[in-house]
């Protein structure tokens, strides 16, 4: 059976949105796995620990994962290989599979940004989007985690609301039965555009960037306007070593990973 | 028995206990509705009213409105450092709240008003550099001792305001009215 | 009919009446409003809405990263990295970035504190006058040779200080130690170089200057020495030059995280490093042509191959690589040199350098430069110099012992018993900030600040070819009732009066800073300089530290290195078992990691297990003992025993059992204890030449227990996933 990829909602509507705005390369020759990013992007983004059951039951609210994966499991222990480390977050799809699917449209796209948005107060938890991301990149609060005292529900210690004095202002704390997700650092994106207004002009290439690729020591990602081809990430997009995730799905997603090797 | 209940409920005295518990309810709702519109009880009776008559510029005292998110309360020696030197305000009981605090070092607990919920990134700085004034969505304080909001700040209001902002300009509108300016 | 309206009914109607109120006195004011406390004084600093960002230096682990910190109303919100700083450019790695977790974390020391007995959890608030007097009576009370001090790793400015104590009044010299510096082999590091160049100091290796990088066991990427630079030395030999791609080959038994970015893992027989190095040294002059070094003059290649259990084949490979790359690299490390013959492996891949002749080059070895206020390389204690430490203890020659910044309860190998051996000292005085493994076998503690409410400095060992002296600040009030430990010395030294008071007359910690940062005014080639003191103090904390600006390796000197035998000798392994025990050093949590939620839910890189410790093993010996996935297993060596569930792990030899330190404590926070095993509980006191511990050359046998406990796993078991712990 074919699969029919040119419905409508799924097809290029002009050569103007293949441009995007905002976007990501990703290097997975310099990716080492260090997980900074998962840490960097947690501490930013008030993103919540579950603990050792709930992250066994695949429930840990991390916007990053780092995939890898074996080859050669068959043969001897000596040519076992790990691919390279793919840092994965929300792709922010151009045609994001997520959107279509909300039925209280807490899933939407931003037109200005063009991100894939969540709008948490509009989420009622049917979780559809998450089942529908085809890179598996949304994540569900299944218990107040943000309140740390759920995440033990044995001690109802106070001392346990010390953690919330390092809750950064600029981004909601997220409450039970509300799916998230990567959001580029919209905050940060908002903050570079108030500033480059204010001063009367555009935001500058690397004038800011996202969490992740702020601390990532390989400097393995970098973020910035893709439709700006002078800028650093339309730049690195630019090798032949470059890909998107599931492209077939025509999801045009907006991270380019460069694959590794020679 | 629920049958009985109800045949109950349409003879005369049912239909007076079914008015009471009604009128009941009724002023129960309007009573709990009148509650959440009352303005909260303040440390202090702040006279906005008396400091702008003085002339005070709103940014003297509120002075992240055009530079941050929040437009901010002034420390309370700011406060001190003019009433202390007002004979008259000085020890005055009014201000005995203020002057206590001051002295002891304790802080002293604001009741924000114009709030909006968490889960909305508001920010001054944007809203001034678009031309708006503080009265246009905080009312006249020239009016009001304690502050209250004029309308109630609910997004329908917040994005009446932007679609008017926006007038023919597609881009300002779809920036203006899009989630993710405000929601994330 | 009323009658009828039954009790149960009324009861309904009313609990509708009921939640009616709820829902409406719910939208009332008192769930509404919150209260807003502004400023009592604003600093003039900071500014309403606006964030304020300070330098300091990371010290989550000894590297010395400078960090600038995004505060907020005076809380600390984020973690960035100092993009000046000369060390890590602006980058952190994860442990840097969950220390906000270690300041505002509820398991922290909150008081001064007496403890009612050694290892109990009793303790006895004091203030903090008292604790002071009981830190001078400590230093009068005893002769200043029973007194000792034992420190972390990091060379700070409290080392500094302790150490200008010690000299003036006779005191024992300070201690340092820590996990990573013995699981990293740095003595074992320096006086290889020593032996070979003639020249103390800790080498350096400019990875990103190479292009064939062979690493036998080097954990570069992980917790390696520095981290963080090596992660971007590693970046820059990778893609650095567009025209070439750097190469690099991983020796080592295990894939580790660092092997696993190898384009070629060569696993080989644990102890067997050294010998691969010097045929791969003849192997190597050899293609070059000439006559052939002494070094690798007594290896046969065949033989080694044989031994190491790795192809001729391969051997010549690599050599071929190296004999063909413009600037190839050798770096020793890790599990390599935590063998028993350890410091004969880093001498062989040192020669190995100085075969191909890039000491000193670009690319090549280096030796780190000292700092301008140091006069000579003070290494951090090898375990064997905390053997005869702990032996001191023991046999009573210490009355006193000043703990600070290190846990050797929990990192210490249980047969060097350093819990029985406190019991030979009188009084034991912890200032650690965490109620850790040590601080609960101390009589008092008297906490520290944690990093980012302290001031200080810490000298930067390697990682960077400058000379780096890290500036710290406090980016936020002290947020428990602790207090800087070297402000409770000066005043501890005031009130004993006599040397104490002469040595540190000062009022406070900064006042001691000052003294100790001005003196780098004179130096030339700075990155700032200032007209005065105080200036110069100012713009020390704004930049975030002092660095020279131009390039200081030190090109080690002899001449002739490779004019020498270098034994050819496999690594002797204690321990009857049959399987060789490898422990490493977890990459997200190390040493200081546990006590902080989000680095425990990081996943392990390469097995993506979160939360627990695992034991590695391969799944054809899983097979062959019949233990499959999240079976637990005993593992016996001949000093303890431990239990952990098993990970089959595909990149491992199947002699081989791995399992990451970094868990298994008893105490330090309700996030660590009783969290997993403790891999060096299974360590026996043996050591290398150099004095390190030889963690590597254990040998275990493998028990099952017919239990089962599932590993929290990050990779994919969606759906499939039984969650059944204990």
């Amino acid at each position: 059976m074919s699969t029919n990829l040119e419905l409508p909602m799924f097809t290029n509507n002009s050569e103007a949105e293949l441009g995007g705005r905002w976007g990501m390369v990703i290097d997975k020759d310099l990716c080492t796995g260090c997980q900074a990013c998962v840490a960097a992007c947690s501490m930013e983004n008030n993103v919540p620990f579950v603990g050792e059951e709930d992250a066994g039951y695949g429930r840990s609210m991390q916007w990053i994962r780092i995939e890898r994966l074996w080859e050669g499991l068959d043969g001897d222990y000596r040519e076992v290989k790990m691919t390279d480390y793919q840092p994965l977050m929300c792709q922010q799809c151009h045609n994001a599979p997520c959107e279509p699917v909300c039925p209280v449209y807490a899933s939407v796209h931003s037109m200005s940004e063009d991100l894939n948005l969540q709008v948490y107060n509009r989420c009622v938890g049917t979780r559809y989007c998450a089942n529908n991301c085809p890179y598996q990149a949304r994540v569900f609060n299944w218990r107040d985690y943000a309140d740390y005292r759920e995440t033990n529900t044995a001690d109802n210690d106070p001392r346990w609301s010390v953690f919330q004095n390092q809750l950064n202002p600029d981004v909601t704390v997220r409450r039970r039965g509300v799916m998230e997700k990567c959001t580029f650092c919209i905050q940060r994106i908002h903050q570079a555009e108030n500033q480059a207004k204010a001063e009367g002009r555009e935001v500058r290439d690397g004038e800011f960037t996202t969490a992740c690729a702020q601390a990532c020591p390989a400097n393995a990602i970098v973020f910035g306007r893709i439709d700006d081809p002078e800028s650093m990430v339309s730049l690195a997009a630019e090798t032949s070593r470059g890909s998107r995730l599931h492209e077939e799905l025509r999801t045009m997603p907006r991270v380019t990973y460069l694959a590794g090797g020679a | 028995m629920i049958k009985k209940f109800f045949a109950w409920l349409k003879q005369p005295l049912g239909l007076i206990a079914v008015g009471i518990v009604f009128l009941a309810l009724f002023s129960a709702a309007v009573y709990g509705i009148y509650t959440t519109q009352q303005s909260p009880e303040q440390p202090i009776q702040f006279p906005h009213k008396t400091h702008v008559a003085f002339g005070i510029q709103c940014l003297y005292c509120h002075p992240g409105a055009n530079k941050g998110p929040a437009a901010g309360l002034p420390s309370q020696t700011k406060c001190w450092g003019c009433h202390n030197q007002i004979v008259k305000t000085r020890d005055s009981a009014l201000l005995a709240p203020l002057k206590d605090a001051v002295l002891s070092g304790q802080s002293i607990q604001w009741v924000p008003v114009a709030m909006v919920p968490d889960f909305v990134q508001f920010n001054h700085r944007a809203h001034i550099a678009a031309g708006k004034n503080c009265e246009d969505c905080h009312g006249d304080l020239s009016q009001m001792t304690i502050y209250e909001n004029p309308q109630v700040l609910n997004m329908g209001w917040c994005i009446n305001c932007h679609k008017q902002s926006a007038g023919d300009d597609q881009a300002l509108l779809t920036k203006l009215t899009d989630c993710g300016t405000c929601h994330y | 009919m009323s009658q009828q309206f039954s009790r149960r009914d009324f009861l309904k109607l009313a609990g509708l009446g009921a939640a009616t109120t709820a829902v409406l006195t719910g939208c009332g004011p008192s769930s509404r409003y919150v209260k807003r406390e502004p400023y009592q004084q604003m600093p003039e600093y900071n500014a309403i809405g606006q964030s304020t960002y300070y330098a300091t230096t990371c010290r989550e682990c000894a590297a010395g990263c400078g960090l600038i910190l995004r505060t907020f109303q005076g809380r600390a919100l984020k973690v960035e990295g100092n993009a000046n700083h000369p060390l890590n450019l602006g980058k952190t790695c994860a442990r840097g970035q969950a220390t906000l977790q270690g300041l505002y974390n509820p398991d922290r020391v909150t008081d001064p504190v007496k403890r009612a007995s050694r290892g109990s959890d009793s303790t006895q608030p004091m203030d903090w006058d008292t604790a002071v007097q009981t830190v001078a009576d400590a230093l009068t009370n005893y002769k200043p040779n029973e007194i000792a001090f034992l420190m972390g790793t990091a060379p700070d400015h409290l080392f500094d200080l302790v150490t200008d104590l010690a000299n003036a009044a006779g005191m024992n010299a300070p201690i340092r130690f820590g996990a990573l510096s013995m699981f990293e082999a740095r003595a074992t590091l320096s006086k290889a170089a020593e032996s070979l160049f003639g020249q103390a100091g800790m080498p350096s290796f400019d990875l990103g200057g190479a292009d064939v990088v062979v690493s036998f066991g080097a954990n570069f990427l992980e917790t390696w020495l520095s981290p963080v630079s090596y992660t971007r030395e590693y970046a820059r030999m990778r893609r650095g030059n567009p025209k070439q791609r750097g190469y690099f080959i991983q020796f080592e038994s295990r894939m580790s995280q660092t092997a696993s970015k190898a384009d070629e893992w060569i696993p080989l027989r644990p102890g067997t490093e050294g010998l691969v190095a010097l045929a791969l040294g003849r192997l190597v002059a050899e293609a070059k042509g000439g006559s052939l070094p002494r070094a690798f003059s007594g290896v046969d290649p065949a033989e080694v191959a044989a031994a190491a259990d790795v192809s001729l084949e391969t051997l010549e490979h690599v050599a071929h690589m190296i004999v063909s790359a413009h600037t190839p690299i050798a770096v020793p490390g890790g599990s390599a040199l935590g063998q028993s013959n350890g410091q004969t492996v880093a001498e062989a891949v040192l020669a190995l350098n100085a075969l191909v002749e890039n000491v000193g080059k670009s690319g090549g070895v280096f030796l780190s430069p000292l700092s301008p206020n140091q006069d000579a390389y003070h290494q951090p204690a090898s375990a064997k110099e905390m053997q005869d430490f702990v032996n001191q203890m023991a046999s009573g020659k210490f009355k006193v012992l000043f703990i600070h910044g290190v846990n050797p309860v929990f990192e210490l190998p249980k047969s060097i018993d350093f819990k029985g051996a406190l019991s030979g000292v009188e009084q034991v005085i912890s200032f650690a900030t965490f109620p850790d493994e040590t601080a609960l076998e101390a009589d008092y503690v008297f906490p520290d600040h944690q990093g980012l409410e302290s001031w200080g400095y810490q000298r930067v060992v390697t990682g960077t070819s400058q000379q780096v002296i890290s500036g710290a600040q406090p980016v936020v009030t002290p947020y428990f009732n602790t207090r800087a430990t070297a402000d409770v010395l000066i005043a501890a030294a005031q009130l004993a009066g006599g040397k104490f008071a002469a040595t540190l007359p000062f009022k406070d910690e900064v006042e001691f800073l000052n003294s100790k940062v001005s003196a780098l005014m004179g130096e030339a080639d700075g990155s700032f300089t200032a007209p005065d003191p105080v200036t110069f103090m100012a713009y020390f904390q704004q930049y975030g530290g002092w660095w020279n600006k131009s390039d200081v390796r030190v090109s080690a000197g002899n001449s002739n290195p490779l004019n020498r035998n270098i034994a050819g000798i496999e690594a002797d392994f204690v321990g009857s078992g049959e399987y060789f025990f490898l422990p490493f050093v977890s990459p997200s949590l190390a040493e200081t990691g546990a006590n902080k939620p989000t680095l425990q839910e990081l996943p392990d890189p390469t097995t993506t297990v979160m939360w627990n410790t695992w034991i590695e093993m391969n799944p054809e010996t899983a097979k062959e003992l019949g233990i499959e996935n999240d079976d637990v297993v005993k593992v016996v060596s001949d000093t303890g025993e431990v239990e952990a569930s098993v990970y089959l792990y595909p990149a491992i030899r199947p002699d081989v059992i791995a399992m990451p330190f970094g868990q298994g404590h008893t105490a330090y926070g309700q996030f660590a204890a009783g969290r997993g095993v403790n891999p060096s509980d299974l360590l026996g006191a043996h050591f290398n030449e150099a004095g390190d511990l030889a963690f590597a050359g254990t040998k275990v046998t493998i028990q099952k227990t017919g239990k089962k406990r599932q590993l929290s796993r990050k990779e994919g078991l969606i759906g499939v996933y039984e969650f059944r712990p204990e």
